[in-house]
């Protein structure tokens, strides 16, 4: 593999500064350690190629399309400055000046935060991958063309960076090749936080130059707020789908209830990921079927994006974080409950409890907490009857980043598990140490061009690795096992990412919520509520 | 040669003062932030209505700050080859700034002609740590691939300067004044005086550590020292302190949500508060992007 400089960032346009091949990507274990023939992340088309920037490393995440003159080149030029000032700026970037500043200023190249990121390990460590590369990039353009004195400085440091539009094109793909998945922030011993850098790079884009992710952005948080949901789910639809809910739960369980929905003076407004709602139904309808039988009172919201705990915004836009958290309080707020409760959705959870919290006033406050410490009092305190025997197959623990690492709730799902499942069994590292599932902070649901190929070949790959370690005893397909995910965006990714390797058919690994689970052990359900039935 | 030195050494000794307190105040005052922390371990959202139950106290955070300064903590954990040097580097280095602060105290509170002994060897051990620990350090950025990515080559020049000016003192120390702790204090009481024969004819060895080490203190309030203010003053990484109703930070917020939001894509509606904005999208800009 070549060695990449921090200035052919900005050199070459019409070649890639990476080329991923199967023989640089870490080794998987047994049933996966034969040499792969297979391209691991499978060409852009000619077309693609020419419309769109893909000089990085051969992948389109974002889709860029090339400037079509110079003067087009120089405005993006020009922009980027503009909104790299603003990020330099207390006043406009009052949001995260202190973290950003702090990474900018503190890291001592000491590259200890290369061994946590499992993109860069995955790949085969090039360059480019490292996190401390974007950070630096960004350092050095700062210090050349933003900081006093700057260029002159420059000749006398060998800061031979520069600012053109190649190097803006392949940043705004760099910052979208890390989860943010905040490892290397943990690892770092001077507390310099890359992920926060790639954060910052992203809003730069979105808040000033109006790039990002149209998955992200105008499928994302716009369409949350125009339409109700990022999955595009109207408040009609969403009733419409209660009412489903209602009907399957009895199918499957004999057991009927009635999901209430807009009780005002509830104690708690659950709010999950609307992604349950089109690709995990079985999940609001374990939470329901959870909730009413431990007598919580309870209820959910069919106000326009009442029903949707997804607030991208904390991914790529501040102003689109802030106007979605404050949209969640005013509707708790309105019905009247003490506390929203934030389902099976890891994002969610670090959006509107930890990171929105100082966007919230007397106007605005509203109190939230994860679902876990909720699920961990009914299932351990003995307010459901459960039979663990139920759950007698080899169960692991992925720990969503934004839920263990980001918010440190580590224990609560730990205990459930140990209560309800024999067989459960952890992945090393686990914990706050753990991996990135691959599909952090966005990826999970870009499926633009060949990233979903990159996802599942690169960022993915070292959860693949520790999903095949833990699961090696008993690997054969016939024996069932479950990857217990309590994140919507894990089970998006793993879900891509078991296809991508064929794992159902070659290891018999299902992966689902945690609910799931507790409803599979209660003793008054007769019919196992986990189908095993591959999708 | 004199009138130099005494400029240089006390013009040195008022900048990094007062830039020191500029930085820190420049941090000090800096916007709170929104949270963004990290977790070691498991935290107070474990628990229903965290919001109600005890957060880490200060003596918490000052106890795992400490255990980051003096031992380098995370280093030893998850670098350790690079942690060896940079431990004798550092321990070696806040005994000397101990030594320093030991003359200055002993140069005005005891008569310097009993200056003890023991004075000398502490002082001895902590050059000789820092000097194992920077040589350590300087080859191990000059040999590992690892640390020699993105790594400035004027840092290189840092740390030759480092050991030079360690030399130099030891030898000022040592040689000049014969190893003897009432002649070197009493270098220091002079110093102190309001006396000027002195100063302005200083011993040449004296003279030379001096101005090495000036550079140093033009330094610090720029250097990775100052990190410690932000690091842990502000409580960034581990900022366990919810924003309640009625508190501090509240306040802090709403001040902070009547600026202006400068950023110009067209969703942003720039110009306008920033409590103004996050009531929702532009009608006529929305999904219009790009």
């Amino acid at each position: 593999m070549k060695r990449t400089k921090l200035s052919d960032i900005s050199q070459n346009p019409d070649e890639q500064l990476l080329d991923i091949t199967a023989e640089d990507l870490v080794p998987l274990p047994y049933p996966y350690d034969k040499p792969d023939s297979q391209v691991p992340v499978k060409p852009l088309t000619n077309e693609q190629r020419n419309t769109y920037e893909c000089s990085l490393d051969g992948v389109s995440a974002i889709g860029i399309p090339k400037p079509e003159s110079k003067q087009e080149e120089n405005k993006a030029v020009e922009r980027f400055l503009d909104g790299f000032r603003k990020l330099l700026s207390r006043q406009d970037n009052w949001t995260f000046w202190q973290q950003l500043m702090l990474s900018l200023e503190s890291c001592v190249r000491c590259q200890t935060c290369n061994e946590a990121c499992p993109i860069y390990l995955a790949s085969g460590q090039p360059e480019i991958y490292r996190p401390t590369y974007r950070s630096e990039v960004l350092r050095r353009i700062k210090q050349k063309y933003l900081d006093k004195g700057g260029k002159v400085f420059a000749r006398f440091t060998g800061n031979d960076i520069k600012l053109n539009w190649t190097t803006i094109a392949r940043l705004a793909e760099l910052a979208y090749r890390c989860t943010t998945c905040r490892r290397c922030a943990q690892w770092c011993p001077l507390g310099c936080d890359n992920g926060l850098v790639t954060h910052e790079l992203r809003k730069l884009f979105s808040q000033e130059m109006g790039i990002a992710a149209e998955e992200l952005h105008e499928l994302g948080t716009v369409q949350q707020l125009k339409v109700g949901a990022s999955t595009g789910i109207t408040p009609k639809a969403f009733k419409n789908i209660v009412h489903f809910m209602e009907d399957e739960i009895e199918e499957k369980t004999g057991i009927k209830i009635k999901i209430p929905v807009d009780k005002e003076g509830a104690d708690i407004l659950l709010i999950h990921n609307s992604g349950e709602f089109l690709s995990w139904l079985e999940n609001p309808e374990a939470f329901a079927i959870i909730f009413e039988a431990a007598g919580l009172n309870w209820t959910l919201s069919s106000e326009l994006a009442g029903y949707e705990a997804t607030n991208y915004g904390v991914w790529y836009d501040d102003v689109q974080l802030a106007r979605i958290a404050l949209r969640q309080s005013e509707i708790a707020r309105k019905l009247g409950v003490k506390k929203i409760v934030v389902g099976e959705c890891g994002h969610g959870h670090k959006a509107l409890i930890v990171v929105a919290d100082r966007l919230f006033t007397e106007e605005t406050y509203i109190s939230r907490e994860s679902c876990l410490p909720v699920l961990a009092d009914v299932v351990c305190n003995g307010k459901l009857k459960l039979d663990p025997q139920k759950n007698d197959f080899p169960v692991t623990l992925q720990d969503p980043c934004g839920i263990v690492r980001l918010m440190g709730i580590v224990e609560p799902q730990r205990r459930i598990l140990r209560r309800i499942c024999p067989q459960f069994r952890e992945m090393e590292p686990h914990g706050v140490d753990n991996y990135c599932c691959g599909g952090g902070s966005g990826f999970a649901i870009m499926p633009s061009m060949n990233f979903p190929d990159w996802r599942s070949a690169v960022a993915g790959r070292i959860k693949m690795k520790q999903l095949l370690e833990v699961f090696q005893d008993v690997i054969s397909p016939e024996i069932k096992k479950y990857v217990c995910a309590p994140c919507s965006n894990c089970k998006g990714q793993l879900r891509d990412l078991f296809n991508y390797y064929n794992v159902w058919e070659k290891c018999g690994i299902f992966y689902g919520g945690l609910v799931e689970l507790i409803v599979n052990a209660m003793v008054d359900i007769k019919e196992p509520f986990i189908k095993w039935e591959w999708r | 040669m004199g009138v130099i030195v005494l400029v240089i050494f006390y013009g040195s000794i008022a900048f990094c003062v007062i830039f020191s307190i500029v930085r820190m105040v420049k941090y000090a005052t800096a916007p709170i932030h929104l949270r963004w922390e990290l977790y070691r371990g498991s935290s107070v959202y474990e628990l229903s209505d965290w919001w109600t139950k005890h957060h880490p106290s200060f003596k918490d955070k000052l106890k795992s700050a400490a255990q980051d300064i003096f031992f380098l903590r995370e280093y030893y954990h998850l670098n350790r080859g690079f942690w060896y040097f940079l431990f004798l580097f550092h321990i070696g280095l806040y005994l000397l700034v101990l030594w320093h602060i030991w003359l200055l105290v002993g140069a005005v509170t005891i008569d310097v002609k009993a200056a003890p002994t023991w004075g000398l060897v502490w002082g001895h051990i902590s050059v000789a740590l820092v000097l194992i620990g920077g040589v350590g350090i300087l080859i191990k950025r000059a040999t590992d691939e690892n640390l020699k990515v993105h790594y400035p080559p004027i840092h290189y020049f840092k740390w030759i300067f480092i050991l030079v000016t360690l030399v130099g003192g030891f030898y000022s120390v040592q040689f000049y004044y014969g190893a003897s702790m009432p002649a070197v204090m009493g270098y220091v009481k002079d110093q102190l005086a309001f006396e000027i024969e002195s100063k302005l004819h200083p011993p040449l060895f004296s003279a030379l550590h001096v101005l090495f080490i000036s550079p140093w203190l033009l330094y610090i309030p720029f250097g990775h020292i100052m990190q410690l203010f932000f690091r842990y003053y502000h409580e960034l990484r581990w900022d366990h302190v919810p924003n309640l109703r009625g508190s501090n930070i509240e306040r802090k917020v709403k001040k902070l949500l009547n600026q202006t939001v400068g950023w110009s894509a067209s969703h942003i509606q720039s110009g306008k508060r920033w409590a103004e904005v996050a009531k929702g999208l532009p009608e006529d800009t929305a999904g219009k992007e790009r």
